[in-house]
């Protein structure tokens, strides 16, 4: 089901200074076999016209390769579809295309847009790059910069497996093409120095998140053009990234004999643990002979406080600060990033890891069912679950759930 | 020394929390001038006692040896301050 690696997505983009649309799109999609495509279009000229024509491309791309159709033939289809300008004889709008499947491979598509990086152990590699030709149907004589010979249009294929740690960095000639006409860049920013800055911001910040590194291109690409961009800019990374792992264990198994089994999933997992329960901590460490210390300090009002035991990255009460955390991932990020406390950190350690494994145990405390309770609490299931979808639809990150 | 302080045990589980023990967590701040260096607030996860009614209801609190059920924060002083006093005379 899924790969040997996370794949994360960033993206960032300016437009061109004075134009109230973006005339670059960006779009990306998981397909229902786990493939992830994503597609750059940079619409010929800026604003409106060029984003509508950037938009559709890159929706027609992500659509067609996600539902089924191989992508060069998709290429292909597009490139047919696409209009020609009359006046300029070159095409409305360049693309790149990258579909990664659930092993990792990658198959991109580029037309006109500038050549990727693929940056693999902080050097560029190049894959070798195939040709594939498109005769097309209209009248306009498309130019030779811009790739096209007569009515053929040539696009590149290349395709490799990508490994933990591999970089694929895409973006519009915006970026490229950055200060062109300045006394610093009379012929724009250039593919070399490009690639030259993209491999230093990996070298100085190894783990450089696919959104960060995307937006510093831009920005770097938007100091270039002395802070007036003069195209739009946009760039797009994949980030094959070594999954960060973290393990949610909370409630008590309806069977206690499995109290052992319950401390030995989280004595031998790696990544990182986050016990939800005060039943379930006192367990864990019963068996695995370790203590648990309440934080008395900063006590939030609507959550029970947070509490220290060896080996966990943090522990925390159960249903209400589960229920607490998952109103905060709901609203948002930012809102989780504003609050301290309690949820808000179980929160935060939900946002900082891309596979998340839920061990919840099952038995119900009767306790919590007791009518006079000011407030509902709700089952435990529902609010893992609720986390759970949460997660995965808002967030993108795979959840794998286990009940005990 | 630590020995001789008086060691309040407040349950923040999450029974004995929404039953009125969020508010019994601010116990240091409600302390009198004089008892404090004299007690030690700690909190504790669930105590267990919720799960048995003959204990009685949530929230619960240990106060050095014993147990109040139903704690509020008045009740709590109160014990607090009887034990200080039990503990001064002994
Ligand atoms: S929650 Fe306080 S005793 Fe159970």
């Amino acid at each position: 089901m899924s790969g040997p690696t996370f794949v994360e997505l960033g993206h960032y983009q300016v437009r061109k200074r004075g134009q109230g649309a973006d005339g670059d799109a960006f779009l990306s999609r998981k397909a229902s076999d786990g493939r992830i495509i994503s597609a750059l279009s940079d619409g010929l000229g800026s604003g409106v016209k060029a984003g509508v024509l950037a938009t559709l491309t890159a929706s027609m791309a992500v659509k067609f390769v996600s539902e089924d159709i191989p992508i060069r033939r998709a290429a292909g289809i597009i490139m047919k579809t696409l209009p020609v300008c009359s006046e300029r004889r070159i095409s409305y709008a360049t693309f790149t295309i990258v579909d990664i499947d659930s092993q990792d491979t990658v198959k991109v598509v580029e037309y006109d847009n500038p050549s990727y990086i693929l940056i693999r152990e902080r050097t560029q590699v190049e894959p070798i790059k195939g040709e594939i030709r498109v005769t097309r149907a209209g009248r306009g004589r498309a130019s030779a910069a811009r790739g096209a010979v007569g009515r053929e249009a040539i696009m590149r294929y290349s395709e490799f497996q990508a490994r933990p740690g591999d970089r694929l960095v895409f973006f519009s000639d915006g970026v490229t093409q950055a200060g062109m006409g300045t006394r610093a860049h009379p012929l724009g920013w250039g593919a070399p120095a490009v690639q030259a800055y993209a491999l230093g911001l990996v070298e100085e910040k190894p783990d450089i998140s696919a959104r960060e590194l995307a937006r510093r291109m831009v920005q770097e690409a938007e100091a270039v053009d002395a802070y007036a961009p003069k195209d739009d800019i946009s760039c797009a990374v994949v980030y094959f990234r070594r999954p960060r792992r973290l393990l949610v264990m909370t409630g008590p198994s309806i069977d206690p004999s499995r109290d052992a089994e319950m401390a030995a999933i989280f004595d031998r997992y790696e990544g990182r643990k986050l016990l939800c329960g005060g039943t379930t901590a006192a367990i864990v460490a019963r068996e695995l002979g370790r203590t648990v210390t309440i934080v008395l300090e900063r006590v939030a009002r609507d959550v029970p406080p947070a509490s220290t035991m060896e080996g966990a990255d943090l522990v925390t009460e159960g249903i209400i600060t589960l229920g607490k955390a998952a109103e905060l991932l709901e609203r948002g990020e930012s809102a989780v990033r504003a609050e301290r406390g309690p949820a808000a950190r179980a929160a935060e350690l939900f946002l900082d890891s891309d596979h998340i494994e839920f061990v919840v145990g099952t038995k119900i405390n009767e306790a919590h069912q007791d009518p006079s309770m000011p407030v509902e609490l709700e089952i435990r299931r529902n609010i893992v679950k609720r986390v759970a979808a949460t997660l995965r639809e808002t967030y993108l990150k795979e959840v794998e759930l286990r009940f005990i | 020394m630590d020995g001789e302080k008086l060691k309040v045990i407040i349950c923040s589980g999450t029974a004995c929390f929404v039953m009125g023990g969020s508010e019994l967590l601010l116990l240091e701040d409600e302390l009198p001038e004089a008892w404090r260096g004299r007690v030690s607030v700690e909190a504790a996860p669930c105590l267990g006692s919720c799960k048995d009614r003959s204990c009685g209801r949530a929230p619960f609190v240990k106060v050095g040896v014993e147990d109040l059920a139903g704690a509020t924060m008045p009740a709590l002083l109160a014990l607090i301050g009887r034990k200080l006093g039990e503990t001064l005379g002994g």
